[in-house]
Parts: C-alpha cells; structure tokens; sequence
C-alpha cells in the first residue's frame, strides 16, 4: 500500500470507479459552512427553552463522533483504500467532517456561556454510553491492517454504522423541534449536516459492497456474521444512550423507531438485508430530512439551493434555435 | 407537541415510498388548528353592533371610513359575506390568514376577526362610502379578487402600515441626488417597501469630477451604501429591508456589478442582500450573436455631449453614434459571449441578476411618448415611465420628477372563469386599485407622491393558472394552456382598459400625459383591430368558463370610446409573483408552474406541508413541475401573456443542476427573442443522490 515506487498519480481522465466521480460532483454541490446559518436568531426562543440540557448533550454526542470520523474513521480508510478516486472522495468527506464537528462548535458559541461549554464537553468524557460507542468504532478503525481488505472492510462498515445509524439519536432532536419552529436554524445547520452524511453513507457503503464482493463466500458468511452481532452490540448500547439523555422529554419511544430506521438504512446501504421491522417514523422528523428542495423563500438570505455553475461557452450553435420547429 | 403540526405533516406519510398523498389528514390538521389554536382565542362579541362598535373604541379600526355607512348597510353587508360559508381549502391558507392577516389584540393573544371579517372592512375602507362598491367588493373578493398584501393586511387598522409596498426610485449623477435617494431609500424601507433604484446614470469608477480624472468612486460603493440603508431600516427588526438597483450592461462599471453577487466576491464589493438586475438593450445581443466585442461607456460623457442621461437614450439606436463620435471614451472593450458567460454563472450561483430586455420593454409601451422606461422593480413586474429629479442645494427647490409607487392585486383565474360577471369584476378590481392610488400620499418621497397623484398608475395581475388549467384537465405548456392564456389575458386587458375610460369619463380626469400616448392616437388598437378572429377550441372553451371572447369589433368600439374620454390609469396590469396572497386562497403562485406538488415551506413559526389546490390522487400527473416544465414551452406562455400586459409579469425560470451556462443562455437568449420583457430569478434544483447514482447507473 504504501509505495516504494513508481508513484502513480490519481487520473481522472480514466475512471476506475464508477461513481467516484458522481460523489464527488455531489459533495462539492453541497459545499456550505456553519456561519452560513444566522443561529443567533434562535438566542431568543433558547432563552426560554425547557430542555436545555438534552438539548446540548445531543449535540455533544454529535461533535464526539464526528470528531472521531474526522480524525480516525475517513482518515484511515482513505488511506488504505486502493482506488485513487475513491481514495480523493473519502478525502473530501474528511474535510467535510470537519466542518461538521466546528459546526456544533458554532451553535455552542451562539447560544452558550464558556461555563456550559466545558461543561458539555466534561459531560461527553465520562458519559458511559458515548464513550463505549466511541471505543468501540475507534478500535474498529485502528485496527485497519495493510493489504488485508477484510479489516479495511470492517471499517468501512463501522463508519457506515457511525455516518447512517449511531447519528440519528443525535439528529433527531432538533429535527423534531425544528419542525415546530423550535429552534429552526440550529435545526438548519443539522439537516445540511445530514445531506452530507448520507452522501458519505451511501459512498462508503457502495465501496464497501464492491470490496465485498471480492471476498469468498465463506468470507462473506463470516463478515456477515461480525457485523449483525457489532450492529446489535451498537443497537443496545444505543438503546441506554437514547434512554440516558431523551429521560427528561419522554421522547425516547419515538427516538428509538427513528434509530431502528436509520438502522435499516445503513444495512441497506452496505448491501445487507434489514433486520427491524417497518414501523410509524414522526412526520415531523420525516419531512425534515426531505427538505432538499424545500420552496425557496425569495426574501431569505441564502437560499441553500444555489450550487457551482457548470461553464460553457456560447457559440453560434447557441443561437439555432431549429430544434424547436416542429 | 402541536397535533394539527403533526396532523399537516402526516400528509406525506406515505409520499416518498408509494407516491400517494394523504389529503384527509391536512382536513384534520385545518380542523383542529381551529380547534386548538383559532376558535379558543377568538374573542366574543354579542352581536355585530358590539363587536364594530368595541374595535373602533379600542382604537383598532379606524373611525372615518365606517362612519361614511349606516349601521344598517354594515349588517347587511356581513350577512351577504357570511352567506358565502367560506371554509379554508387547506392547513396552509389557515395558518397563513390566522398568523399573518387577521386583526389580533395588541399582545397577540385574542384573534378578533376571521376571513370574512377582513374582507368586509377592506371593501368598506376601500369604496370610501360608495354602498354599491362596497358590496361589489365584497362579492368579487369573496370569489376570487384578492388585494396585494399590504392593502389586505392594513385596510382599515387604526395603526397600520401603507397600503402599497413597492416603489422605483431613479438616481441622478450628483452627490445631492445620491444623498436624497438614500433617504429616501430609509424612509420607504421604514414603510415596509421594497424599493428599486436606478444606478445607470452615475458615472463609473475613475471617471473624472470637476474635470479631474480618475477621482469618482463609481456604482459599487453607492450599492453598499443602500444596502446597508436597508439593512438599518428593518421594520421594527420584524423584517429586513429589501432593495434591488439596476444598471445597464454597457456601463462601465458592469463588471463588478456583475461580481458582487458571487458567494466568493471580495467583501469590499459582495452584496449579500442587495438584489441586482442588468438593463440589456437589443445591440447587446446583435453584437454577442455576431460574437464581437461591446464597448462600456460612461453616463458622465453621454450627458455632456447630448446633454441627455445614459438611461434616457436607446442604446441600442445610439450604439455607433457614440463608438464614432471622438468625445465618448470608450472605458473598455469586453467579449458579449464572454460577459454573457459570466452573468450566467452569477446566476446558478447566487440567482442574480435579474434582466430587463431594454427594448423590448420600450418597443411597445404604451407611453412612449412620454418617456423611456427605465428600470423595473424588486419583483420585475413593474415597467413604468419614470423622469429624473434634480436635486438641488439646500438654499433651492428641487425639481421632482416622476417616481413610481406600485399599488397591485390579483385576480384567482379560477373562480374568475367562474364568476357571473367577469366585466364586473375586473372593473370592480380596478376601482378599487385606483381608491388604493387615491388614498396613498407618501409625503416623504416628493417624487413617488408627484407621480402617484398624476398618473394613477396600477398593476392587476392574475394567480392560480396552473391550479386552473389541473382542474381543466389541461397540461401547463400545452397547446391549449398557451390558447387559454391568450383568451383569458385579452380579456383582462380589453375590461381593464374599458374600466380605466369609464373611471375617466366619470371622473372627467384622465391620467398626466395621456394625449402624447398611443392610447390616445389609438395606436395601441391597431393589432387587436386588425387581428384575425378565432374561436377557442372545444377545451378551451369550457376552461374559460364565463369569461368573455373579446372581438376585433369590440376593440374598435373601445378605442372610439378610449380616445373620446381618456384613461385614468397610466398603466393598469402588471403580473405579479404572488407569495403570501396565494396561499391564502390556496392558489398556485402567478401564471408559474408549481415548483413542487406538495410544497414543503418552512416558516417562521413551524414547517407547513402544502399540497397543491385541487391535487387528489388522480390527478397528480397533471401537476408537472416548474422543473420538469419544458422552459421553452414556458417562455411561450409567458410571452403570450406579454402581448395583452401593458407593465410586466414576473417570470422565475426553473434550471437543474444538469444545465450548463450556455444551455442557460441559450433559454435567455430565446426568452429575449420571443418578446419577453424582464426575467426575475433562476431557480436551481439540486439532484437529490438517489436521482444522481440511479442516472450515472
């Protein structure tokens, strides 16, 4: 893996991956950053905000992860990975990653003191739960050994399970609230955050489904195995976190269907088939995530739907207009 | 958590994995919001006499105007809106009229009017004491004529805002007029307006003062200037203000003009607010089509050689008068394509600029002989004549010119095919638009007062198409859709224009300038006289419903009429984008296309789904989307809707990010060939990833 040489160089001329290319036009579409987001004009409503404190462990659960991704998870399997293209999308995801774990700093900064800062970020060092879903993913991600595809495999299904499953505990919350016009900006930053994290779902899934591919049957019945039981080891731990930080709402009920959900999904996504059965998702929840295209305010700031313009020149071709004569 | 929220949002429970809408939930969600949240803070009144009679006391409606009626004619009047049994067709239209329109007590907690309440007073205050415009009023708004926000929200109120929000201001090339304009700027951004400004006659960057060269700041720093004006003057906090400024694209400051709205523009010229929009003459075109070279000149060199402003000439007829007269510098020679290119990718990127054809605005106004339209406004619906202040120095009057305030309302096309009197109507429309005109006086811009006083101009436009043409089983684009428009918008235009000489010839007043219009040499007729008589088509037909074919005959006998008594109204239609008003009466917006079949809007106060009006199950397949639209078919429609429009219509245009910029400019490029007056934004769909692997697959 680690050239002594020749060094080859990434040649985009010549895909090599089929989608490579796809997810990377995708990703940069969607470049944004957190200061985009006027946060500060939830300072009022948060001033009078009852759950405050779910309300910030939430979000400090999510910076503990993506901070975990940006550092260990995209950074070790991009390098390990073979394909080159592949290789520069997963760098990519990295970056956005980070932007990801500076945004929830963002928040913080906007709507907390220095005191409740530290606090939040004390509280996610000894919360057993965060910590123990951490460990566990981490130790997943160092283990990734040179030339051997299978450990690159887990990892790459432990980061499917972090970016598709172990986030929407998280996401939830202000998508729930912000939904009801509770909190709406901070809720913002998160459903950008999550158009994100499903790119890097879906990416990393597909890559991880075109290694598998290449294992032995036994390998796959064997890989298969290691992963339900790691799913369902996550899926308790997960099951107490949700418990652990939602007792004050009484929301856990509902943040639990959204997790087996987005469990199935990220299963999904690698190529395996889902292990919970359908059940009712709050529309609220659910129509926060399908705001893609949602109706462009002409008064707004920015609207989120404007991305990178593909140049052409005009020629005189652009002024045939005989197509059109029927 | 809220239920109706829930209920609203369970509308698209199934959408994503069966395609199926759930329309019963969104009645359950209407019917417990009023539940919940409307009939529990309605306040009671014993009787109708009470209810008048305390809101006036209290101070919330003005006095005047109900006194010009007997208690008597109130009730009756309220009994004629209430026997209409208006229900709100959805969760949305609701919310929108309960948070947005309905009067509230002054800490917000009481609701105390409902639908038919406002309407009532907005017919009351706006007949002025005329009984029978009073219950034409009420009649046409309870069907399908609906005030522009500001005249729906502030009819009546006691404490209230001004009934026209949208104004054009035109700047002068001297620090006075740049001072005064600002201040102005201030003051209409305090009324809640949104103003457009005309920067083309200032002169660029490095242009000399007082004869020394390279000494003048040029557009951009102006530009900053009003934007932060308008940021300052917000309403209260409730609202920013918004602006837009204008400049033709052979300035000499164009460039930056163009760059400033870049997400990537140095922040010394990025404007992160401010709308923009290009003037660009036909000679723009000619030259990009031959692919050569356009010359930017400056405003300050036009004016001392022909003593005229850059934006009171035509470009386009001077374009080699000025290249070859030695006494006109040229600032800079720049590639049309390449410049073209670059306002294309300005526009996917930030959605601005907006674009005014220069001629074909002026080609066919109606009022050229009194001036050159210049400019338009935030929502480029607006085409008006405008003439430029001089301001002065403090020790001398100015000389006010003529400024534009724009005073609009829309007619629902659906229930107007529906209406029994579609005359009525749109004269009834008028009237009212002009009574709005008449009670407007917006002393601290002397301009905007002078004009609104001599020109009584207004701007009626229309809403709902696409929810018409689904219940008429007609496609947006169609063949037919195109025919429908041109039937329904002649005759918006034939009654409107007939309304406008009767309100003259009553009046005995017609509007400033009328005898150097084609309205008064009859010029305007000529096509509609000599046009070839058809017949709608059997569909078309039965989609226009009541209103009336208007013949070549008919035109002649209005022209007769126009040019013996006169009009009042300088301009009459104008077609506008139609937000707030048309989810209030569950309208698609103006003659656009839905941009989605259930619209997920996101608000202030919570997310609301939207489906669109008359969507059932059945019928989804005729909601095709803005950006499924074919855009060319779209420009069609539009353009035909042009030819009966004396002002504008704003037009969005609908890309995805498939497109390029020269596919882009190629939709542009035929928008300006087929007529068409001024394009608002380019609106942009991002593929979804499931729709990017499932094409690239």
């Amino acid at each position: 893996m680690f050239n002594i040489g020749p060094f080859e160089a990434v040649n985009w001329n010549k895909p090599t991956s089929d989608l490579a290319k796809t997810f990377w036009d995708q990703q940069w579409k969607q470049m944004w950053f957190p200061e985009e987001i006027a946060v500060s004009k939830d300072l009022k409503q948060w001033k009078d905000f009852e759950f405050r404190d779910t309300y910030t462990k939430v979000f400090g659960g999510l910076t503990l992860l993506d901070t975990l991704q940006t550092n260990i998870g995209m950074n070790e399997i991009a390098r390990y990975h073979e394909d080159l293209q592949e290789k520069a999308v997963l760098t990519v995801f990295d970056a956005f990653e980070a932007i990801h774990a500076k945004s929830y700093s963002y928040i913080f900064t906007t709507l907390c003191n220095n005191d409740e800062i530290d606090e939040i970020f004390a509280w996610v060092k000894k919360n057993e739960f965060l910590q123990y879903k951490a460990k566990k993913i981490a130790d997943i991600y160092s283990s990734i050994q040179e030339n051997d595809p299978e450990s690159l495999w887990k990892a790459m299904f432990a980061s499917v399970m972090l970016e598709s499953f172990l986030f929407y505990s998280g996401f939830f919350y202000p998508l729930y609230l912000g939904g009801q016009g509770i909190l709406r900006n901070s809720a913002e930053v998160i459903s950008l955050i999550l158009r994100d994290e499903s790119i890097h779902g879906v990416a990393t899934g597909y890559f991880a489904q075109n290694l598998f591919k290449k294992f032995s049957k036994e390998k796959q019945d064997e890989l298969k195995v290691w992963g339900y039981e790691l799913l369902l080891d996550l899926y308790e731990n997960e099951m107490k976190y949700t418990d652990d930080i939602y007792a004050e709402t009484g929301l856990s009920p509902e943040v639990k269907a959204y997790v087996r959900y987005n469990g199935n999904k990220a299963l999904m996504n690698l190529g395996l088939d889902t292990m919970f059965p359908e059940e009712e998702i709050n529309p609220i929840v659910m129509n926060g995530i399908r705001n893609e295209g949602s109706t462009y305010d002409f008064f707004s700031q920015k609207g989120s739907t404007y991305a990178i313009a593909k140049v052409e020149p005009i020629s005189d071709e652009t002024f045939n207009f005989d197509f059109l004569k029927k | 958590m809220k239920e109706y929220l829930k209920l609203n949002n369970e509308v698209l429970n199934k959408y994503s994995s069966t395609g199926t809408i759930d329309l019963q939930k969104d009645k359950e969600a209407t019917r417990k919001y009023f539940l919940e949240n409307v009939n529990v803070r309605m306040r009671y009144f014993i009787d109708l006499e009470e209810k008048i009679s305390y809101l006036m006391e209290e101070g919330y409606y003005e006095e005047e105007f109900l006194k010009m009626y007997s208690m008597k004619f109130i009730k009756k009047l309220f009994k004629y809106a209430y026997d209409y049994h208006f229900r709100f067709p959805s969760f949305m239209s609701a919310s929108k009229f309960y948070e947005g329109y309905a009067m509230k007590s002054r800490d917000g907690k009481e609701i105390l009017e409902k639908y038919e309440d406002r309407i009532i007073i907005i017919a009351l205050y706006l007949a002025q004491g005329d009984e029978q415009l009073a219950e034409k009023a009420v009649h046409h708004m309870m069907e399908s004529y609906q005030p522009a926000t500001p005249t729906a929200l502030n009819s009546g109120k006691k404490a209230r805002g001004e009934l026209v929000s949208c104004f054009k201001l035109a700047m002068d090339d001297t620090m006075n007029s740049i001072a005064e304009n600002i201040g102005y700027c201030l003051e209409l951004s305090r009324l809640g307006g949104g103003v457009g400004t005309l920067l083309t006659d200032l002169r660029p960057l490095g242009d000399p003062i007082k004869g020394i060269l390279n000494r003048a700041s040029g557009v951009m720093p102006v530009t900053k200037l009003l934007e932060n004006a308008f940021s300052y003057s917000n309403q209260l906090g409730q609202r920013n203000g918004s602006g837009v400024v204008y400049l033709n694209i052979f300035h000499g400051d164009i460039e930056e003009f163009i760059s400033s709205k870049k997400p990537n523009a140095d922040e010394k010229i990025r404007l992160a607010t401010l709308s923009t929009g290009v003037i660009i003459p036909d000679i723009f075109f000619e030259l990009m089509k031959k692919d050569k070279d356009i010359v930017l000149f400056s405003p300050y060199d036009i004016y001392k050689e022909y003593g005229k402003r850059m934006s009171e000439i035509s470009i386009t007829e001077m374009y080699y008068e000025l290249l070859d007269n030695p006494n006109i510098r040229k600032l800079k020679r720049l590639n049309a394509r390449k410049l073209y290119t670059e306002i294309k990718k300005t526009q996917f990127e930030s959605g601005y600029p907006f674009e005014i054809f220069d001629d074909n605005v002026n080609r066919v106004h109606p009022l050229k002989g009194l001036g050159r339209v210049k400019m338009s406004n935030l929502c480029t619906e607006i085409l008006q004549v405008q003439t430029t202040s001089i301001i002065t120095d403090m020790d001398k009057p100015n000389e006010y010119g003529l400024d534009v305030s724009c005073n609009l309302g829309s007619l629902d096309i659906h229930h107007a095919t529906e209406t029994n009197n579609f005359e009525e109507l749109v004269d009834t429309a008028m009237r009212l638009l002009t009574n709005v005109s008449q009670m407007t006086d917006i002393v601290n811009v002397p301009s905007v007062a002078k004009a609104n006083k001599l020109m009584h101009s207004v701007g009626l436009g229309t809403m709902n198409l696409h929810g018409h043409l689904v219940t008429e089983n007609i496609l947006y684009g169609s063949d037919e859709s195109i025919e429908f428009v041109d039937f329904f918008m002649e005759a918006l235009n034939y009654y409107s224009l007939k309304a406008s000489m009767l309100i003259a010839k009553e009046k005995g007043e017609t509007f400033y300038g009328f005898d150097k219009s084609e309205y008064a040499n009859g010029q305007y007729f000529e096509h509609y006289i000599h046009k070839q008589e058809k017949m709608p088509t059997e569909k078309v037909q039965k989609a226009l419903g009541n209103v009336p074919i208007i013949t070549a005959d008919m035109w002649k006998k209005l022209k007769k009429n126009v040019m013996k008594y006169g009009v009042f109204n300088a301009y009459r239609l104008a077609v506008a984008p139609t937000g707030s008003i048309s989810y209030i009466r569950s309208c698609t917006a103006s003659i656009a296309p839905c941009t989605e079949r259930v619209e997920i809007r996101d608000y202030a106060d919570s997310r609301t789904i939207y489906p669109m009006p008359y969507l059932n199950n059945e019928n989804q397949h005729l909601y095709v989307e803005a950006y499924d639209v074919d855009s060319y078919r779209m420009i069609d429609l539009y353009a035909t809707a042009q030819k009966h429009v004396d002002q504008g219509i704003s037009m969005t245009l609908y890309v995805t990010d498939q497109w390029t910029t020269e596919r882009l400019a190629k939709l542009y490029i035929y928008a300006w060939m087929r007529g068409i007056k001024s394009i608002y934004y380019v609106r942009q769909r991002l593929q979804t990833l499931e729709e990017c692997v499932s094409c690239s697959i």
